[in-house]
């Protein structure tokens, strides 16, 4: 069959082809049919018979081990002392140490928190102080044996802490907590590890004492609970509120706010006094140019406006006056003029004229400029009217002229004065923009003045808490009724936000690692994350390192290079092997916690 | 004519995706640059030979799932890992013609036939437009898919033979030898 020929066929658009793109369905489907071959392939297993060689294969490991547990040497015993002795113990395992699928699994032995081991009688308790200035307070007749009977005699205390991140991941603590479904992580404020043992055989706390810790945390928050890791049920399992805090909290509390309070209050570095001076000085100047200003706008000479001629309105009553022109310059283009009476005047007759008045004045009218008061006296009998100074015939076109040529004088006028009002306007203006850009300027610089003494104050105070004696930092007070790790923890939802499927080289990425367990590391918080070799998730406003595991090496990608990698969104983290492995605390520089 | 440079690599660029490789043969998760960086390259290798539009995207699916199910097996050889995927592809769209033959469709452009009436030395002319259809469509399975690699999509003679996993020589004799065929049919049917 011939196959069909297109010509010309359009093409298939980016955007439709992207939609198609489903790679998490292709994963999906392959685990899926990974998992269906996987049972096929156990069928064939059994259809086959070869169950019979695991059998015989598990059998031959069960008896080598069987063999070796028989047949391996006790540990030698501790020598007794009579009163309570510390010795530091180099080797990380206990005889309770967990095989590698233990719950609490170190990734890499040499970097295990090392226990240190005290010893105390049995029948007269004691206090323990261990070198992180933590107190271990241990009643009298506090211990039985497997068999529930009183232990008398020597007890070893076997004790380790756990303060930051990197001696959470040492001791392979697993901080994963699952409440009633609801999972979280647990963000600690300081864990402990007791253990009791007598002739290298474990004891117990009997069952109406506790052993009290008295914990030198790092953490004076108030927002922890108390955990115990039960590591039959793989969980911490709550055992209520961390209220012990109470003193130490309120101490530091008002060590602090006593201190937050002094420092927007109290602080006045002698540069904020000379700024704000200068800043002080400010408004007068700009309100004393202002006055100038205004003086010199009020100094700028006027244009007075001519008034122009009327023309004599026929048939209204006239009155021929001699004018000081002294008096009234703006008559002056009036020479010769006539004064019309204005129809407002109520109180003229026409007799008026026929009257020999003894006196006539004239005064500015109520329209200053462009009428007048004529007052007419004779004996007592005053008038007063309003008249318009108008003009006849060539009178009236010389004085138009007149008014005309004045008229461009006051333009001429008015144009210069508005010119010198913009120009003082101007220089004004430029004046109060540079007060007020020096104002800007000064405030700014007072600003950053503040912050700076407020950073400073602050880290005279920090160095102050760091300064103090251990004594002196917040003490957890733990209960211990039955010997394993204790915590105080608060739950922490797991990031969300953003995620990166890492892939980690080494060599400038030349190869990479194949790790069997992720460690994502909140620098900010004592809290680690565990990912299997899948995806990290991670908030991406928070500062992380990671620390990877793989073939008993341990390396690490620092906070930039992590912080870099998510923001260019580059899979490929570059990681580093751990310089040195002696203890939890080269994990801790090299994770820049 | 110019070949689509898409395909190569330089020697970071193949190291660089070798890493990625060898991470998702231990975690198939790592698989996704690769499915992100050849999926439209192997949708438009798969659609090219088919009309049918949904066939070619369930095909594609298809070509990753096997590659993903057989990455364990894959070995580099100093070629783009494209090459692989090229070649699981060629390998299902043959299949699905060989059990649905009216699925297979010839899809170029007319510019792509006056390529080979050029590499004829044949002058293009309207009336070759139908002839040349024909001779193509008749041409055999291989003979087609060399035609098509060559002039359709432009593929340089490397990356055929590479796919084809044949010599470049062999690649260029056996289109040699199909466009003389082509030639002798054109002269002939256009008299």
């Amino acid at each position: 069959m011939e196959p069909n020929f297109n010509l010309n066929r359009p093409p298939v658009s980016d955007e439709e082809i992207n939609s198609k793109k489903d790679f998490g369905e292709l994963v999906k489907t392959f685990k899926k049919q990974s998992i269906e071959k996987a049972r096929s392939d156990v069928s064939f297993l059994k259809n086959k018979k070869v169950t019979y060689s695991a059998i015989i294969a598990g059998v031959a490991v069960v008896c080598t081990v069987t063999y070796f547990s028989v047949f391996k040497k006790e540990p030698p015993k501790e020598i007794a002392h009579d009163k309570i002795t510390t010795k530091s113990q180099t080797n990380t395992n206990t005889p309770t140490s967990k095989p590698s699928n233990a719950f609490v699994a170190p990734p890499i032995s040499k970097l295990n928190v090392p226990y240190t081991s005290y010893k105390v009688k049995a029948e007269q308790g004691g206090t323990i102080k261990h070198k992180s200035n933590s107190k271990i307070i241990i009643p009298k007749k506090a211990f039985v044996n497997k068999q529930g009977e009183d232990i008398v005699g020597d007890v070893e205390i076997r004790y380790r802490e756990f303060h930051n991140q990197a001696d959470i991941i040492a001791a392979g603590i697993p901080m994963a907590y699952d409440s009633a479904g609801v999972k979280s992580q647990l963000e600690s404020a300081g864990m402990l590890d007791i253990r009791g043992y007598q002739d290298n055989e474990p004891v117990f706390i009997k069952p109406n004492k506790t052993i009290t810790v008295e914990f030198a945390s790092n953490y004076p928050e108030d927002r922890y609970n108390m955990y115990v890791l039960d590591t039959i049920a793989r969980n911490w399992v709550y055992t209520g509120r961390d209220n012990s805090l109470a003193d130490q909290k309120a101490k530091q509390a008002k060590l602090r706010g006593q201190h937050d309070a002094e420092v927007p209050a109290n602080i006045e570095t002698k540069k904020m006094i000379e700024l704000q001076q200068q800043l002080d000085a400010i408004p007068p100047k700009i309100e004393n140019e202002k006055l100038a200003y205004e003086k010199k706008v009020s100094q700028l000479p006027k244009a007075s406006l001519p008034s122009k001629p009327m023309k004599a309105t026929t048939g209204r009553p006239q009155f021929q006056l001699d004018v000081n022109y002294k008096e009234f310059p703006e008559l002056e283009a009036f020479k010769n003029a006539v004064f019309e009476v204005g129809t407002e005047n109520r109180n003229y007759t026409p007799e008026f004229s026929k009257i020999t008045w003894t006196s006539a004045e004239i005064a500015e009218g109520p329209q200053k400029g462009k009428n007048y008061l004529l007052i007419l006296k004779q004996g007592n009998k005053v008038e007063k009217l309003v008249v318009y100074p108008a003009l006849t015939g060539a009178n009236y076109d010389a004085a138009l002229k007149t008014y005309e040529s004045r008229f461009e004088e006051y333009k001429a006028g008015v144009a210069r004065r508005e010119a010198n009002e913009k120009k003082l306007k101007e220089e004004f203006e430029a004046k109060q923009a540079a007060y007020v850009a020096e104002q800007k300027r000064l405030q700014a610089e007072m600003t950053q003045e503040q912050i700076r003494a407020q950073a400073e104050a602050a880290r005279q105070l920090n160095q102050q808490i760091a300064g103090m004696s251990d004594n002196q930092k917040v003490t957890r007070v733990f209960q211990v009724s039955s010997f394993g790790f204790c915590n105080s923890d608060c739950p922490r939802a797991f990031p969300k936000g953003g995620s990166i499927n890492p892939i980690f080289t080494i060599n400038h990425g030349k190869s990479f690692v194949q790790p069997t367990i992720i460690y994502l590391v909140c620098v900010d918080k004592n809290l680690v994350f565990t990912y299997d070799n899948s995806g990290i998730a991670y908030n991406p406003g928070e500062s992380y390192s990671v620390c990877v595991i793989a073939k008993d090496k341990a390396y690490v990608c620092d906070r930039e290079t992590f912080g870099r990698c998510v923001v260019n969104k580059e899979n490929k983290l570059p990681v580093k092997e751990l310089d040195s492995y002696e203890d939890a605390n080269s994990l801790k520089m090299a994770l820049g916690i | 004519m110019e070949f689509s440079p898409r395909y190569h690599h330089t020697a970071e660029q193949l190291h660089s995706e070798q890493l990625i490789i060898e991470a998702a043969k231990q975690n198939p998760e790592h698989f996704g640059p690769l499915y992100d960086k050849y999926y439209k390259q192997i949708f438009g290798y798969v659609y090219q030979r088919m009309d049918d539009k949904d066939t070619a995207f369930d095909l594609t699916a298809q070509v990753f799932l096997k590659a993903l199910t057989n990455i364990e097996k894959y070995e580099f050889k100093g070629v783009p890992f494209a090459s692989w995927l090229y070649r699981i592809a060629h390998s299902e769209v043959m299949q699905l013609f060989r059990n649905k033959k009216n699925l297979k469709t010839i899809n170029a452009d007319i510019g792509d036939l006056r390529h080979i009436c050029e590499e004829v030395e044949e002058e293009y002319m309207e009336q070759y437009k139908g002839i040349l259809m024909t001779v193509i469509k008749e041409l055999p399975a291989d003979d087609l898919t060399l035609v098509e690699m060559r002039f359709f999509e432009k593929r340089p003679f490397k990356e055929i033979a590479e796919i084809l996993d044949i010599t470049e020589t062999n690649a260029k004799v056996k289109l040699y030898r199909i466009l003389e065929r082509v030639k002798k049919t054109l002269t002939k049917k256009s008299k």
